[in-house]
């Protein structure tokens, strides 16, 4: 079964690791979402999605060596954000929905709340402690995969 | 599910004809975690341990507004082992342009410059991506950079990793890999091996002994 053990290129340490990121909505362009995934394998799973002038469904999906794996796990730890609880955050709406689940060696978060527009609504909630630090790791997650999938998929412009 | 089953059978059918595998002295090896961990209940059994759960995401129906999740980022899990290499272990792979290493422990105050000098003397930075804490401005921590050979990258890692940048240790490695060490055609061989060994018969106890552990695999 999905074990934690070395097998796994050594990368789940303390036990297992799984991340995923949701970001979305539904409206005049379809279901726009923005989702990744880490799985415990080592798999890192990208999807963009929006009918906006009829376009179609990105999706990426390559294998991370286990030190991206670690990295991620450091950024999770660092945050503090397994010690959070979303019960006091805004509940998804019409404007949007986010989603962050992660599994950490016996620990499995699964928060959902409404998009962030910026802190203004990270102060004006009722737990703006706890959701400001939602709102920094996501960005901080964001950043790095992106980083990880343009470097891997992206070509880059012609320089003249 | 199916399909990987009969896909198990077929090989063993194969399989059983290859005298190659006589010489092998391999033991079956326990499955890989080919099963995505992400479904709500946490079910996934790792230690036995009971695992904490925490989250909306835990108490809420899947009402309308969110899609299953195997249909929104398409789950090409199972059938997609696009792995490449040669059955071994897993590899670095190459990505569209180049070679991509991951360094981690990078010290906060590291400038982009600090990191393209160290970087540099291996062979020439074709990209170098080094990302700050959303929060602080500071380094994150981490930086990806980018080489055009194999070669100007392994040298990279074998001499930066564990070295020290601005009074911290920063360890490099490849950022991209082959996958898990299970290649596909090598796993049909370890499973038939271990039924070989456990019973001296034909194909069809080696068959009833393969559809056991695809079990395994959700």
């Amino acid at each position: 079964m999905a074990t934690a053990g070395g097998d796994n290129g050594g990368g789940a340490a303390d036990g297992e690791f799984y991340l995923r990121y949701y970001v979305g909505h539904k409206g005049k362009f379809g279901h726009e979402f923005l989702e990744f995934e880490f799985r415990p394998d080592g798999k890192l799973r990208y999807a963009n999605n929006s009918n906006y002038k009829n376009d179609t469904m990105i999706r990426k999906e390559v294998f991370v060596s286990p030190s991206v794996l670690r990295e991620a796990r450091r950024i999770i730890q660092e945050s503090d954000i397994m010690k959070e609880d979303d019960s006091n955050w805004p509940e998804p709406d019409r404007i949007g929905r986010q989603e962050l689940e992660i599994v950490m060696g016996n620990e499995h978060i699964s928060f959902t709340t409404s998009k962030i527009g910026s802190l203004v609504d990270v102060q004006s909630s009722k737990d703006p402690e706890g959701l400001r630090i939602f709102y920094y790791l996501v960005q901080d997650l964001k950043c790095f995969v992106f980083s990880l999938i343009n470097l891997h998929f992206k070509i880059k412009p012609i320089q003249s | 599910m199916a399909a990987v089953t009969s896909a198990d059978l077929e090989a063993v059918d194969f399989d059983l004809e290859d005298d190659d595998l006589m010489d092998e002295d391999v033991v079956a090896e326990p499955l890989p975690a080919a099963a995505p961990a992400s479904r709500l209940r946490s079910t996934i059994a790792g230690d036995g341990a009971p695992r904490k759960t925490k989250g909306r995401g835990f108490r809420e129906d899947r009402d309308s507004s969110s899609v299953p999740r195997d249909s929104r980022s398409g789950d090409g899990g199972r059938g997609d082992l696009d792995s490449l290499g040669s059955g071994g272990g897993p590899a670095p792979i190459r990505s569209i342009e180049g070679w991509i290493v991951l360094a981690t422990g990078v010290h906060e105050e590291a400038q982009e410059d600090d990191l393209h000098n160290a970087f540099a003397e291996f062979g020439q930075v074709r990209n170098l991506h080094l990302n700050l804490d959303r929060r602080t401005g500071f380094v994150k921590g981490y930086a990806l950079v980018e080489y055009e050979n194999f070669e100007e990258a392994q040298a990279a890692i074998k001499e930066l990793d564990g070295t020290v940048l601005h009074t911290e240790i920063m360890n490099v490695d490849w950022a991209f890999s082959s996958g898990p060490a299970k290649h596909r055609s090598s796993q049909k061989r370890y499973f038939l091996l271990g039924s070989r060994t456990m019973s001296l018969v034909g194909k069809k106890e080696a068959r009833f002994q393969l559809s056991i552990p695809s079990f395994f695999l959700r």
